[in-house]
């Protein structure tokens, strides 16, 4: 019995001796964003500027949680989120950025208050098979069109999608967004837990089309597949085409704050925005760098004019709404 | 586990061991009390803050008939396909008989979210099927699926939890039934299967509450239950209100299962006394032995070979598309060495909560039996949150560190351990202890020579069954870990979510090559007993 208690208590004191931390560590970065994605770039950071970065992934919604949770007593110095809806649920915990880093993006991709800034952009997009005999959605109501009856992959519980119907209570209201909703569930849409199984599924002639991310596919053809499945961007200026930054913010707690700016600075680099260019195919945030390959330029895309800051405040009503119409 | 004190023979006598009772509810209860804290704190959480959105009862009503459903045809089905191959490898002389034995264990080493990602990419008409054989089945996305997978792959926990059980029967018993000219199948159904209740009944209840608490095969395969909706609303939203209280309707679910269990089992327990007898293995007749063949061999094609091919098909992909293959080896060391230190604290603790469910009995071991299992069936994640607002409130310095994490992973996983310590203490009778403390002996030398070598083989099979759940776990690892901590379970979420399949294929492979080993482990007292 004593020695039970004697091993557990010495095995937790050897735990929590390893696992300590102290104040003065590295820059501690909350990203929403995937390891394989940012890995590689925040190294080349701590190359460059010398500064010690401490990554702790996990969901975006997820680390915005976590954030609201630990409030003030957060570690973190940096958020680096997918998506505006979760940079935008924890501004108050943010601070306000500098110039430096604000003016370099154009003002629809920055907060309102200069709290977060746009640093690579992601462009919802109808992804569809190249033999298809139907014709492509003008406006994001076509895809509720008969014609598309039981062919089109939805992600219904997927962030992105979820913030894509966040976006469409800020354009339509509550009320059309369900129906918008409910019409797309009678339409029997075929969901998937994530976007890149639905893109594997039009490539392959499963379904005829899908409501994605347009890097998805750029993805695909990384891994060596994709050549049956075609990006297309929603002509109308509706929510169809969204264009919805990953972006980044600095929390006002940080006792390291510079060294936050220096990577956010980075983040918004030529150097990295050519990285998200090309190795995360998203779209690039300042002016002079070009997107991948098979990709038109950001100005030609015709996104709607959402106030992204808002979009925070309906996230949560999106989650419902979509329980609401019957697709989960 | 429990299957009251299945030792009618042997009633505790109260004044020789009225002291080492004492001892062994006092540990019990210093471990149980950390160990109710997340669930304790989730209550507290939705009375004090409400449940955000109500759901609708129409909802939750889905909800429940879903999970139920599922959970209860998982575990027939996973009890029917784990004791026949216990069966088959035990006690039967089929050619391969120790091969098969190892075998039919592997799958456990499969997660769930691997099991469901490989039979999406092995069917459909770009799966592994359809690519190399031609063959184009469609992906069995709702209940089909989800039962298929979970089933499949929570198999083996039946087989190893009944495998011991199936030695230890008394082959006299069942010689004397065909003796009286029953047959094999009457004798297996008339005598074998009753003796085997206890260790049926905790296998049944670590795969009927596993498969209320997964998440992975759920959400990939799209069948909604309890713990799939509660991930959809901690994903999806900001507020975590509404998933808590959903996380507290699971766990009522939980409870009532276990209260069911409770009033409709029997007290049949193992027949002691001559286990030593040198048992015989069963002759098969040739056709019997050909069908069995077909159905191990038919099991081990579904739950490994294709699997780790569907890996194998993603991996050369890639190679051929000119991914890189990056090394995953701090992933694999922290993977395998925190399944280690949980794994033997998990072991641990079982020891105390075994006893007092077993040996030293009283009111309030049925109260401690369903904690420990309510605990195991609670989701992950609903762990984790619960566990994050607790510890930011309460130990903050302990917040975001390794030896937190042990802990939730000894807290969620002892009932596997705990279950395994209660079959080997089963076996065996208190008397012993009583012999050595009548003999003078202290009491811990009473532990050290007599209750840790009768419990030997539980603590360590209960140890490796812990280190495999630790190694596949995700959720709670994901909000709970340290920054910059990521095991191979992490990876494997991480780069299936940007499609990034090779990666994902890699990880997997490894997390499969390392989890052999426990498993080793554990079929090797299967081997050599």
């Amino acid at each position: 019995m004593k020695r039970t208690f004697s091993f557990v208590i010495v095995a937790l004191l050897a735990l929590g001796a390893c696992s300590s931390g102290d104040g003065s560590g590295p820059l501690i970065v909350y990203s929403g964003r995937s390891e394989e994605l940012v890995q590689p770039l925040i190294d080349n950071f701590e190359e460059s500027s010398g500064i010690d970065v401490e990554v702790r992934y996990a969901g975006s919604t997820d680390l915005a949680a976590t954030l609201l949770q630990e409030g003030d007593a957060t570690d973190a110095d940096v958020f680096f989120a997918q998506d505006p809806a979760s940079l935008g649920s924890v501004t108050d915990l943010l601070m306000p950025l500098q110039g430096s880093v604000v003016d370099r993006v154009d003002p629809k991709f920055v907060d309102r208050e200069g709290r977060w800034v746009g640093t690579s952009g992601r462009v919802r997009t109808f992804v569809y098979n190249t033999e298809t005999q139907i014709a492509l959605p003008e406006t994001i109501d076509d895809v509720t069109d008969a014609r598309w009856m039981g062919v089109v992959g939805v992600a219904p519980t997927n962030g992105s999608f979820l913030a894509f119907v966040s976006a469409m209570i800020l354009e339509r209201g509550e009320e059309a967004t369900l129906d918008w909703l409910k019409a797309l569930a009678n339409n029997e849409p075929i969901d998937y837990p994530k976007n890149s199984p639905i893109v594997a599924a039009v490539d392959a002639g499963e379904i005829e089309g899908g409501l994605v991310n347009h890097y998805y596919l750029l993805r695909l053809r990384a891994e060596g597949e994709g050549s049956s499945a075609e990006n297309w961007f929603i002509p109308a200026g509706d929510v169809g085409s969204l264009v919805m930054p990953a972006g980044a913010g600095i929390l006002a707690n940080s006792d390291k704050s510079d060294d936050a700016l220096e990577f956010i600075e980075f983040l918004l680099s030529d150097e990295a925005q050519e990285y998200f260019a090309n190795e995360t195919f998203e779209f690039p945030m300042i002016e002079g760098v070009e997107p991948a390959k098979g990709l038109p330029p950001l100005g030609e895309i015709n996104a709607p004019n959402i106030d992204l800051s808002e979009l925070a405040d309906v996230l949560d009503d999106a989650t419902r709404l979509v329980a609401e119409a019957g697709l989960v | 586990m429990t299957v009251g004190p299945t030792i009618s023979s042997a009633p505790t006598t109260p004044t020789k061991t009225r002291s080492s009772s004492r001892g062994w509810w006092t540990a019990a209860g210093l471990i149980l009390v950390p160990a109710l804290i997340p669930p304790i704190s989730l209550v507290w959480q939705v009375i004090t803050k409400g449940a955000g959105s109500t759901i609708p009862i129409a909802r939750l009503a889905q909800l429940f008939a879903n999970t139920v459903a599922l959970s209860i045809s998982v575990t027939l089905t996973a009890l029917a396909i784990g004791v026949t191959t216990a069966w088959l490898t035990n006690r039967t002389n089929i050619p391969g008989r120790r091969g098969w034995l190892i075998l039919s264990a592997m799958p456990l080493v499969v997660p769930s979210y691997v099991a469901a990602l490989t039979l999406i990419g092995a069917t459909g008409s770009t799966g592994l099927f359809a690519t190399w054989l031609g063959i184009n089945i469609p992906t069995p996305y709702g209940f089909v699926g989800a039962w298929a997978a979970l089933s499949v792959f929570l198999a083996p926990m039946a087989h190893l939890i009944t495998s011991p059980a199936l030695r230890l029967i008394d082959p006299a018993t069942e010689e004397a039934a065909v003796g009286l000219g029953a047959s094999r199948l009457k004798t297996f159904a008339t005598v074998t299967l009753p003796q085997l209740r206890p260790a049926l009944v905790s296998a049944g209840l670590m795969v009927g509450l596993y498969t209320v608490s997964d998440f992975g095969a759920v959400s990939l395969l799209r069948y909604d239950t309890f713990t799939r909706a509660i991930f959809t609303l901690y994903e999806g939203q900001i507020d975590r209100r509404p998933a808590a209280f959903l996380s507290v309707v699971l766990m009522v679910v939980a409870v009532a299962i276990l209260f069911l269990e409770r009033r409709t089992r029997s007290r049949a327990g193992y027949q002691l006394g001559s286990v030593k007898r040198r048992r015989s293995l069963i002759n098969l007749s040739r056709r019997v032995k050909f069908a069995s063949l077909g159905f191990l061999s038919l099991y081990s094609i579904l739950a490994i070979l294709i699997p780790t091919a569907v890996l194998v098909f993603w991996l050369l992909r890639g190679i051929n598309a000119g991914v890189e293959i990056g090394s995953f080896w701090d992933e694999t060391v922290r993977t395998v060495s925190i399944a280690l230190v949980a794994a033997a604290l998990a072991a641990l603790a079982s020891l105390p909560l075994a006893m007092v469910t077993t040996w030293r009995r009283n009111r309030l071991s049925p109260a401690v039996e369903t904690s420990v299992w309510a605990v195991y069936a609670l989701p992950h994640i609903t762990v984790g949150v619960a566990v994050i607002s607790f510890a930011l409130a309460w130990t903050r310095p302990l917040y975001q560190t390794i030896g937190l994490l042990v802990l939730v992973y000894v807290a969620m996983f002892m009932a596997q351990s705990v279950s395994t310590v209660q079959d080997s203490l089963r076996r065996s009778s208190p008397s012993l202890e009583e012999a050595s403390t009548g003999l003078g002996k202290s009491p811990f030398e009473t532990l050290r020579r007599v209750t840790l070598p009768i419990t030997a083989p539980g603590l360590i099979a209960g140890a490796a069954l812990v280190s495999l759940s630790v190694m596949k776990e995700l959720p709670a690892t994901l909000l709970l870990r340290p920054n910059g901590f990521e095991t191979l379970a992490i990876r494997i979420w991480s780069s299936t979510g940007e499609g990034f399949y090779t990666s994902a294929s890699v990880a997997s492979l490894v997390l499969l090559a390392v989890s052999i080993v426990p498993l080793l482990a554990l079929t090797y007292r299967d081997l050599s007993d």
